[in-house]
């Protein structure tokens, strides 16, 4: 923490008039042109392969005494077994904890007691560890570098832990509608190429530490590796370097793996993923487009400069600035080993969803069959030609540039040439690659919205499938929110007073009590959580009616320093009040006028009624919801995905595992088996919190 | 854990043995000033295809005068709003269009302005900078604006964090405001004294701190030296001198007695301490070991402050130390330690591990290894600053203004390397005691 202030550029405001102006006849009044660009003077790379087959690219520089190493294997995504997929992502984040004779604690001291870093990470196709030392250090350093891909431990207590974090993850992933959407698209694009594919619980579940084994010692072998070490030092003593750190390591490189491409596409298609309750519609929109070495990439990258690249293009102009329908709109070229993508994207505010796809897809039209303005044209490729730069400048942006392009087969002078290449891109080349490779007419859309309110919208522009957030598909007509029923046993419903314990990797950190109570002509609901660590108070009020008719929420306490309060009234079939929740920029306080379908209840009596569901095997109960903090309506699905035996501070109990989805975030209860049931256990998605029954 | 330590000490043996033998190359600074009295500091590296242009305005807070507080930090932000050839914000996006990045940072003893960007458009940069030490445009409502720009960035800073204030302004307690009003009023400033600016309370701000002779612009990257001083007498020439600002003045004693204060905070959840030392200006000898030290108390996950409040007694959820945490000073600094409490723990027993912990570096020093692993930290974070041209135009700027000369950015790593064990023992002794402490209990307000 180092609290200076630092002011963004873009503080925003008036115009103005001149005032304290002085006389400068030699000033010039405008900005001075470019300077001519000069030829990179790049280092030359020199190349070695080691005995062992790992092949060794160095870039010296002996400007400082540091060293910036990039390890990279065939090893990426791809390669995951399709039942388990996050196979590659999971050996990655195992390599540094826990190798050769240290523990993960161990490792990480080691490397940050020479002021070092080593991180590893999966993409599509490689899986690489980057390394930074100073020189002075380099042996030690790659011994480390090499423990980690040679003889890592997967530890159990760690590979545990990183599957919880990743579920975790997965679970937060579900509730973010851009993610969503990236996940549907990836899928649409790549069809059954592994490029496509995405890790889910399922197959994070079925990985075994026996398979984390298997692909380490399958793929991450001598053979096929590629070692670039940038900064001081030569080629003669990077070879000794590798080959004493990398001693006694054989193996040819693993076969390479084909896949079949996905046929292109010849019309468009919108895929919309009804999120009910959605204020905002997430587009993504795009195609497939050529190969890593394909020429038209140049042209490519100064018309996407015009079309979506920053706060100067063209989406961000005229859907952020002009029309004001989203606060950012971009587009951008995908590399990958194999085909490539483009894409545009865009959160828009629910109403303006089918405007708003509409004038991105005419834009990706236009700049493929429009000349570009020569200004604008100047303006895009100075600013693409000229950022290159500052993405080269330190020894580990060099190691990881020359690494890329080695993986992706470009040719052996790529990174040098590409500033001047892409210097001498005319419009009519970008035109015509922007025409090649953005396929308007032969597009794939994801919209994650409320389909309610924008299907029959998108329909107009192109045919569209709907489909649930799980993929399930759907019917127009099952969009609507329908009435309904609460499958609820109200003789079961009974005043009851609860008491859990708020527990963060197993560790108490709060405490939630609960208590319902019969009032005249209904219930009422009292509910108190605090967290003190997470800066969480809360107090809840609610009441309802014996009918299950909802009449009061208030709600009132603090996140993480932010006031949160919420005041609604039910009536009428409405919902209404004011609802104040945290947000990053500060509490947020917005007016809640809601339609209440019938039978729909507020989030907060969700708790209340578990009681009195009629939990059975197989069980999948829809309950239309108020999300109170947004002021809309959810159907949310609890479905009876088990029955398990649970543990809690209370005892042990029979239970139903009942999974909650279609709310704001995905959550697990486990409640009692009997009629009134009792609810023993919550757990959050993407949160390594755990709310479990003390009585 | 019991075969980590022998590893560790094994590497840190081969670190030490290894540091020194290869010192970075020296970096020749070429200096000069133009006849209205801009001083200029070029540094030419070839390495990349990279220039930065970073200018430091001899400005910050400590030169705010009372009635007028936080006015360094709403001039930063009226830097952006246009001038007589420039529209609002065209600065940033010029520098955008040009494939650059650009910004700024107010702080006690600077204003910086800066721009990193190819280096073919160095004669942009330096045009822009330029073009808004000329003049700017002032209007009420632009100064309005930005007024509740301020507003609203205090409110996310300082109002809406838990333990925020304590460290912005119960700090400021340990200072004396009679004496050195200068380090002891907020750098934010009063939102009422912001309120009440006036466009004529801006310009005359502006012609006294925004003129050629207060300012050091330092070019660092790949350039023509001929063509950069060219440019610079072409752009920067024609700006008129304007008298010399006031000095500072500032008369802050140490080790005048324990102070303590309690603050109530109605962001946060659980008590916590603040324990704040007097240390002495960022020039003295006496910094590297204090720097070193601060970061063997106080930084990273082995740091002894985690180890014993977090790990080991569990008394704190967290805790960490911060040398100088409003950027470094030509005046009176700090050290600051700060811990938050676990639940169920008392703010007592929080501050008598933490001050526990600090004080007796005095009396039982630290270990080699400690101090090895403090310095490698230190040189690889220095390494890492000079690949980058922005980071060493930063280093150089530091070195002129806080160690006396561009040049001493050449031996800066020597007075860390230089430092023992001893040197550490001596300066705890020397400042981290009782009797030079500020003590700031902070206890949520109850709702």
């Amino acid at each position: 923490m180092r609290p200076t202030l630092v002011t963004l550029a873009f503080a925003a405001t008036a115009i103005a008039t001149t005032a304290g102006s002085l006389s400068a006849q030699t000033f010039p009044t405008t900005p001075p042109a470019p300077m001519p660009v000069k030829a990179a003077q790049f280092p030359p790379f020199q190349e070695a392969t080691l005995p062992n087959g790992m092949h060794l690219l160095v870039v010296e520089n002996r400007k400082l005494p540091v060293l910036s190493v990039e390890l990279a294997f065939p090893a990426g995504s791809v390669y995951d077994a399709a039942n388990k997929a996050g196979t590659a992502d999971a050996v990655a984040a195992l390599l540094t904890k826990g190798a050769g004779k240290r523990t993960a604690e161990e490792f990480a001291a080691a490397i940050e007691g020479v002021g070092g870093s080593i991180n590893a990470g999966a993409g599509p196709d490689f899986l690489t560890v980057s390394a930074n030392f100073l020189s002075a250090d380099a042996p030690f350093a790659m011994g480390l570098v090499a423990d980690a891909v040679m003889r890592p431990v997967f530890a159990d207590k760690e590979v545990e832990l990183v599957r919880t974090q990743t579920l975790s993850a997965l679970q937060l992933e579900q509730s973010q509608p851009a993610s969503i959407a990236s996940r549907f698209f990836a899928k649409g694009l790549y069809g059954q190429h592994p490029y496509g594919r995405r890790a889910t619980p399922a197959t994070v579940k079925a990985i075994t530490r026996a398979d984390l084994v298997a692909f380490q010692t399958s793929r991450l072998r001598p053979g096929g590796a590629l070692l670039v070490l940038a900064g001081n030092i030569s080629l003669a003593k990077a070879k000794e370097l590798a080959s004493s750190a990398f001693a006694g390591w054989k193996g040819a490189a693993p076969a390479p793996l084909v896949f079949t491409m996905t046929p292109a596409r010849t019309t468009t298609e919108i895929l919309l993923v009804h999120r009910a309750g959605s204020v905002q519609s997430n587009i993504l929109a795009g195609n497939l487009t050529w190969g890593p070495g394909d020429a038209r990439a140049y042209g490519a990258a100064v018309a996407n400069q015009v079309l979506g690249s920053g706060s100067n293009s063209r989406l961000f102009l005229i859907l952020r600035e002009q029309k004001g329908w989203t606060y950012g709109a971009y587009s951008s070229f995908s590399r990958v080993k194999g085909i490539g993508y483009f894409q545009s994207s865009a959160e828009v505010r629910t109403e303006v969803t089918d405007s708003s796809l509409a004038e991105m897809l005419a834009q990706s039209k236009r700049i493929g069959t429009e000349a570009i303005p020569a200004k604008e044209y100047d303006d895009a490729k100075s600013a693409v030609v000229g950022h290159f730069p500052l993405e080269v400048e330190t020894a580990a942006q060099v190691a990881s540039q020359v690494a890329r392009a080695r993986q992706l087969g470009l040719p052996n002078d790529y990174v040098q040439t590409y500033r001047q290449k892409l210097a001498a891109v005319t419009s009519a080349q970008a035109t015509a690659a922007a025409a090649a490779g953005i396929k308007r007419d032969a597009s794939y859309i994801v919209v994650v919205g409320d389909g309610a309110k924008i299907y029959d919208k998108l329909k107009a522009i192109a045919p569209v499938k709907i489909v649930n957030v799980d993929g399930e598909p759907m019917k127009p007509e099952d969009l609507i929110v329908k009435a309904s029923s609460l499958d609820i046993d109200l003789a079961s419903l009974a005043a009851q007073s609860d008491s859990f314990t708020v527990l963060f990797q197993g560790r108490e950190i709060g405490a939630q009590v609960s208590k319902l109570e019969k009032v005249a002509g209904g219930w009422k609901w009292t509910e108190n959580t605090a967290i003190p660590m997470a800066g969480v108070q809360q107090n809840t009020t609610l009441t309802f009616t014996d009918a299950l008719e909802m009449q009061e929420v208030h709600q009132a306490g603090s996140q993480g320093g932010q006031q949160a309060k919420v005041d609604i009234s039910y009536a009428g079939g409405r919902a209404k009040g004011k609802a104040t929740t945290p947000s990053q920029a500060g509490p947020k306080t917005i007016d809640v006028d809601t339609e209440m379908p019938k039978g729909s209840i507020d989030d907060n009596a969700m708790q209340p009624l578990m009681s009195a569901m009629r939990w059975r095997a197989g069980a999948k109960l829809p309950v239309s919801i108020l999300q109170s903090g947004k002021g809309s309506i959810a159907v949310m699905t609890l479905t009876v995905t088990g029955e398990e035996k649970v543990k809690v501070p209370a005892g042990e109990f029979d239970t139903w595992k009942v999974e909650g989805t279609g709310g704001e975030t995905p959550i697990t209860f486990w409640v009692t088996k009997g009629m009134p049931a009792k609810v023993l256990k919550i757990v959050p998605g993407g949160a390594p919190i755990s709310v479990e029954r003390v009585r | 854990m019991r075969c980590s330590s022998a590893v560790l000490a094994a590497a840190f043996a081969l670190a030490a043995a290894g540091a020194g033998a290869q010192d970075p190359a020296r970096i020749k600074i070429d200096s000069y000033a133009l006849p209205n009295g801009l001083r200029v500091q070029l540094v030419e590296d070839h390495s990349s295809q990279v220039v930065a242009v970073d200018l430091w305005y001899d400005v910050g807070a400590r030169n705010e005068v009372a009635g007028h507080t936080g006015f360094a930090h709403l001039f930063e932000h009226m830097m952006f709003q246009g001038s007589k050839n420039l529209k609002k914000v065209e600065h940033s996006s010029l520098i955008e269009r040009a494939g650059g990045r650009d910004n700024a940072s107010t702080q006690y003893d600077v204003t910086n302005y800066f721009e990193f960007l190819p280096s073919n458009r160095l004669n942009l940069a330096l045009w822009l900078e330029a073009e808004r030490m000329r003049g700017l445009n002032v209007t009420p409502e632009g100064l309005k604006n930005q007024v509740e720009a301020v507003k609203e960035e205090r409110r996310l800073r300082v109002d809406n964090q838990p333990y925020s204030k304590a460290i912005w302004e119960g700090t400021l307690l340990a200072f004396d405001s009679k004496n050195c009003f200068g380090y002891g009023h907020s750098l934010i400033g009063s939102m009422a004294e912001l309120d009440a600016a006036k466009v004529e309370d801006v310009q005359a701000f502006f012609k006294m701190y925004y003129a050629p002779n207060n300012v050091t612009l330092t070019v660092v990257g790949d350039f023509n030296p001929a063509e950069a001083r060219k440019f610079i007498e072409e752009y920067f020439g024609g700006i008129p001198r304007q008298p010399a600002p006031p000095p500072v003045v500032c008369d802050q004693k140490l080790h005048t007695g324990a102070m303590r204060q309690q603050m109530t905070d109605d962001k946060a959840t659980l008590p916590a301490v603040i324990a704040l030392y007097h240390v002495p200006s960022t020039s003295s000898a006496d910094l590297p070991a204090l720097e070193l030290l601060s970061t063997i108390l106080g930084s990273g996950e082995s740091s002894r402050l985690n180890k014993v409040l977090a790990r080991d007694t569990k008394a704190a959820l967290a805790a960490q130390t911060l040398l100088n945490p409003f950027g470094p000073r030509r005046g009176p600094g700090m050290l600051i330690g700060l811990a938050i409490a676990n639940q169920g723990v008392g703010v007592d027993s929080v501050e008598k591990l933490l001050t526990r912990e600090i004080t007796q570096v005095a009396q039982t020093g630290v270990t080699t290894e400690e101090l090895t692993k403090a310095k490698n930290q230190y040189r690889a974070g220095k390494m890492e600053e000079r690949q980058r041209a922005f980071a060493l135009a930063e280093a150089v700027q530091f070195a002129n203004t806080y160690l006396g000369s561009p040049d001493a950015v050449n031996t800066d790593l020597e007075r860390y390397a230089k430092v023992t064990v001893d040197d550490i023992k001596r300066v705890a002794a020397s400042y981290l005691t009782a009797d030079n402490s500020l003590t700031i209990t902070i206890v949520p307000e109850k709702k």
